[in-house]
């Protein structure tokens, strides 16, 4: 028969040292978050605005960039192979030629986010890829604001 | 031996009330969504996506919390409470399947309107995030051990993984992301929406409620089932095991 008396139980770690543990993964996991928010910012932030170029930390010309800004109004001319256009924040404005017919719901006044580079012999923005940015604001297309939000379309925001 | 009364339906009067309130709603929903409720000035149509995406990513959220709640519960009473165990991973489930249709839903919202379907932004990482931390949390709880343990462990996963919910809906503040800011959950409480589409938001999300409530109930029902057939399952091979040895033998 086997011997089937109970075997002393393993010895558990002092109560001290089990509530130390939970905290100092709490603390290393707010730790590392905390760091993260405020170290990552400009890494994990998904564009520079146009008016950030050469001025913003990582929104350097001479590197890949997505830049956003809101399409100027008239200033979107299409040809069969690429469309032109100048996106603006803040003021500053950059001229962004574009490979193709940009997709979503492009249009004037939208802001969008531009994938490019800039040629530093035009000052061109080249973009390869475009994504419009739409705001959190939704208005019916039957709406008597419309007027008024048609006007402040063009309004840059952040 | 007695063995309990298995029964006969996860259904009571209370489950029928609610699925065809849920029904009704869908139906309500269907009609101000696709039929009622105006277009978008800039988005068209495509606004239409918002009243399954927007309602889904929320109760997503509610399902999670339920099922921190319930695993906050679970790790008081040290795991003896397998009907709330339960509840936590009925909704769990369900949350996951919600999450899912969150990310399809904006991936086809996002085609349409940004010109791509997937950007790894602040918003869009976070959110599959979310979503694979609570697959894993279903992974473990399918992992071996008794009922007990595996509450207990699914327990702590289901407490730490809702943290990560601030975290997705505040990434949109927190870093500049491709996905707009909140609408109506905005802190600064200036909801621009139109009226008729704000209502529709709202039917939605009375539906979508009521059909987490149906899944959740009849869920964990079920698993309730499965843990008697495998109770009894245990009962008759320890029954079969004891008419195997002779009488008065020894094995």
């Amino acid at each position: 028969m086997p011997d089937l008396t109970p075997r002393p139980a393993d010895p558990t770690p002092s109560r001290r040292r089990r509530r130390i543990g939970p905290i100092l993964v709490l603390v290393a996991v707010v730790g590392f978050g905390g760091w993260v928010l405020t170290n990552l910012r400009t890494a994990v932030d998904y564009y520079c605005n146009v008016d950030e170029v050469g001025v913003r930390d990582g929104c350097d010309a001479d590197r890949r960039l997505r830049l956003q800004g809101t399409v100027a109004e008239g200033s979107v001319v299409a040809s069969t192979t690429r469309t032109e256009f100048d996106i603006e924040f803040d003021g500053v404005s950059v001229a962004v030629r574009y490979a193709g017919e940009p997709g979503g719901i492009f249009n004037e006044c939208i802001p969008v986010v531009v994938h490019g580079v800039f040629d530093s012999d035009t000052e061109l923005f080249l973009g390869d890829r475009v994504e419009v940015k739409h705001s959190d604001e939704y208005v019916s297309v039957n709406d008597e604001r419309l007027t008024a939000a048609e006007e402040s379309a063009c309004s840059p925001s952040a | 031996m007695t063995t309990p009364t298995t029964p006969r339906s996860t259904g009571t009067r209370a489950t029928r009330v609610i699925g065809i309130a849920a029904i009704v709603m869908s139906a309500w929903l269907t009609l101000f969504g696709l039929v009622l409720s105006p277009a978008d000035v800039a988005q068209g149509d495509a606004v239409r996506i918002m009243y399954v995406h927007v309602p889904s990513v929320w109760l997503a959220y509610l399902a999670f919390i339920v099922t921190a709640i319930c695993s906050v519960w679970v790790l008081v009473a040290r795991g003896r409470v397998p009907g709330v165990d339960r509840v936590a991973g009925a909704s769990a489930e369900i949350g996951v399947v919600f999450m899912a249709v969150t990310l399809v839903s904006g991936m086809l919202w996002g085609r349409i309107t940004w010109g791509v379907y997937w950007q790894w932004d602040a918003r869009l990482t976070t959110t599959a995030l979310l979503f694979i931390t609570y697959i894993g949390y279903l992974a473990v709880r399918g992992l071996d051990g008794s009922p007990e343990q595996r509450a207990r462990r699914s327990a702590v996963v289901g407490v730490v993984a809702v943290a990560e919910i601030p975290l997705v809906h505040w990434s949109v503040r927190l870093w500049r992301s491709l996905h707009q800011e909140a609408t109506v959950l905005d802190t600064d409480l200036d909801v621009d929406i139109d009226g008729l589409m704000l209502f529709t938001l709202f039917v939605g999300v009375i539906a979508f409620t009521l059909w987490f409530v149906w899944f959740v109930l009849h869920r964990a029902r079920v698993m309730a089932l499965a843990a008697l057939v495998e109770e009894r399952s245990l009962d008759e091979a320890l029954a079969e095991r004891a008419a195997e040895v002779p009488a008065g033998g020894q094995n």
